[in-house]
């Protein structure tokens, strides 16, 4: 009896489960499948014959390795900076005292929250007279808008947890404060600092208005505008391409998934979301 | 005898003189320091957010032809336009039903989830990668694949919904109303309450057994130990999680965009997407900042709550 009613709980659970995932199963599915067999009625849940021409088609006669290049550059770029500048920052507003430090958390929390559309007119402005706009660089700083904020305030939280017996233990063995930074700080803070690189990576990867405004070459385009052009510029839409750069495009994010997952959840807890 | 006396004072007043010395110039030069450090975020914040912000506020007073960029002061002009004119009421009400749409699924779904996954099921942690997924995949991967799902003709959608007999013939999803908004509402709920899940997960997992325990001995079910136990400790966290989903879907702008475009007839446009459409695509930049200016004054209610709720939690 026990039995069955976990049988029937998990029947349910998994039931659910797999029809969030669904969407993602089918664009896989979609992706492997000849092109004749997606006009099939009804629709065959597996693929009756398996292909790769798709991916193949993807890599040989469409810009997608190009864009794919440009986004790595991008996010990679867009996460060294803001990493390296929030975490000097995030140490600073956490161990330091000085005055506007308290302001200076205000307006990170604000910032955090603010809509792009907002900064993105000025941004555009400011891009074009400075001579910037239409390449990877103006995205690096254009992405360090969200991408800043967001890493210090992940950041600070995690230094936060860190107990400051620690650092005066170090001050007291005759470490100047930044050699104790180095030495003590930095290996207790790299799990936070890991999972903030993930998100802002993450982040960064995924992001689409920006490129959309200021990036309109195919040289410097990356994934999301460029894969969304070959869906708008495309004649006839040819889904199972689209969905095999889909798959693709969630390659990075697989990787993370299935070897770094732990971190993303404990970004999670940092993020503000305390009960 | 009175002389060593004064000079013995004289000492330990300067040592006590130095030690202060010593004491605030270590201070300072920590003051220093820290200010060192956070000079360089400083500097980005105003490059790159403060200017571009008193810039939007400074813009919205001008009528601007975006691809020449000369403009003219008008004063409160657009203000007084978007306040008059309809398109900022209808398209604010329309925001409010795509956020208000969106939450309450994202919340309801969210909590179910999160007190699925918190029981002990088969294989809790593939499932828990599963629906976290959606989440973190790209925006755009969300959309093309549901606008697959969504094809007229070949769509999966259709043929799920005709095969059980809910509809009898292919359904437009996203090219006539009120189909276009529900679609819109339902996928964003999809991509966004994985953040709904985590958040509840995490506060699931520390309230104490006794609790479940006393209520149990007391007689309560698993519903009214639902009400009386865990929906009392998950307060505080589902305030937070409400108002910082409240203010990120409210300025969401790839979904919808990516999704319907504002259409049909702008019967999707919320605030985010008319700023875009006014800037780029009617070329007047002065009024599309008076959008986002607008825009902004309305979120700032739910941003200064969230902000004064969590320097609150951090003083106790």
């Amino acid at each position: 009896m026990a039995f069955v009613k976990k049988l029937a709980f998990n029947l349910f659970a998994w039931g659910i489960v797999l029809a969030v995932a669904f969407p993602l199963f089918w664009m896989l599915v979609t992706s492997v499948k000849p092109a004749f067999e997606l006009f099939r009625r009804p629709p065959t849940m597996l693929p009756e014959t398996w292909t790769f021409e798709h991916y193949l088609h993807l890599i040989e006669r469409t810009n997608f390795l190009t864009y794919f290049r440009n986004s790595v550059i991008l996010s990679t770029t867009t996460t060294f900076v803001v990493v390296a500048i929030g975490t000097l920052g995030a140490y600073s507003l956490v161990r330091f005292r000085f005055r506007g430090r308290e302001s200076l958390a205000f307006m990170v929390l604000f910032t955090y929250l603010l809509p792009s559309v907002v900064l993105i007119i000025p941004l555009y402005l400011l891009l074009v007279q400075i001579g910037l706009a239409n390449n990877i660089f103006s995205l690096v700083i254009a992405y360090t808008t969200f991408a800043l904020p967001y890493a210090l305030w992940l950041l600070r939280s995690f230094m936060a947890g860190i107990p400051e017996d620690l650092e005066s233990a170090a001050l007291v063995d005759g470490a100047s404060r930044m050699g104790a930074f180095v030495d003590v700080i930095l290996p207790q803070l790299l799990p936070g600092i890991i999972s903030t690189a993930l998100f802002t990576f993450i982040l960064s990867w995924n992001e689409y208005l920006y490129a959309l405004v200021l990036v309109n070459s195919d040289d410097a385009r990356p994934l999301t505008t460029g894969v969304m052009n070959m869906l708008v510029s495309s004649f006839n839409i040819e889904w199972s391409l689209l969905m095999a750069a889909s798959v693709m495009m969630s390659v990075p994010l697989i990787i993370i998934f299935a070897f770094l997952q732990s971190y993303l959840t404990r970004g999670f807890g940092a993020g503000g979301v305390k009960g | 005898m009175t002389a060593s006396r004064n000079a013995q004072e004289a000492v330990s007043h300067r040592r006590h003189l130095m030690a202060r010395n010593t004491g605030t110039l270590l201070e300072r030069r920590y003051a220093m320091l820290g200010v060192m450090l956070i000079a360089p975020t400083v500097v980005v914040f105003c490059a790159v957010i403060v200017y571009p912000l008193l810039s939007a506020i400074y813009l919205s007073f001008f009528s601007i032809f975006t691809p020449t960029l000369q403009g003219d002061f008008v004063g409160l002009n657009n203000y007084a336009e978007l306040l008059s004119t309809g398109t900022f009421w209808s398209s604010l009400g329309t925001t409010l039903i795509w956020t208000v749409g969106t939450l309450s699924l994202q919340i309801l779904f969210g909590v179910g989830m999160a007190l699925v996954l918190h029981q002990n099921m088969w294989f809790r942690s593939l499932a828990r990668s599963l629906i976290l997924f959606p989440y973190f995949i790209s925006t755009v991967v969300a959309v093309l694949v549901w606008k697959w799902l969504f094809n007229d003709l070949y769509g999966i959608m259709n043929h799920f919904l005709i095969s059980l007999g809910i509809i009898s013939f292919p359904m437009d999803y996203l090219g006539t109303m009120p189909n276009a908004m529900i679609s819109v509402i339902l996928v964003g709920a999809w991509k966004y309450f994985p953040f709904v899940v985590i958040a509840v997960l995490a506060r699931l997992q520390t309230i104490p057994d006794q609790l479940y325990e006393a209520a149990k001995i007391d007689g309560a079910g698993p519903i009214a130990r639902f009400f009386d136990v865990t929906l009392p400790q998950l307060r505080d966290v589902l305030v937070v999680i409400i108002l910082l989903r409240a203010i990120w879907d409210f300025k969401e702008f790839d979904l919808i965009f990516l999704l319907t475009g504002g259409g049909p007839l702008n019967d999707t446009q919320t605030l985010p997407l008319l700023v875009y459409q006014e800037a780029f695509a009617l070329n007047d930049m002065g009024n599309a900042s008076a959008y986002a200016v607008m825009m902004m004054l309305i979120m700032l209610v739910f941003m200064l709550v969230y902000i004064r709720r969590t320097r609150s939690e951090e003083e106790t």
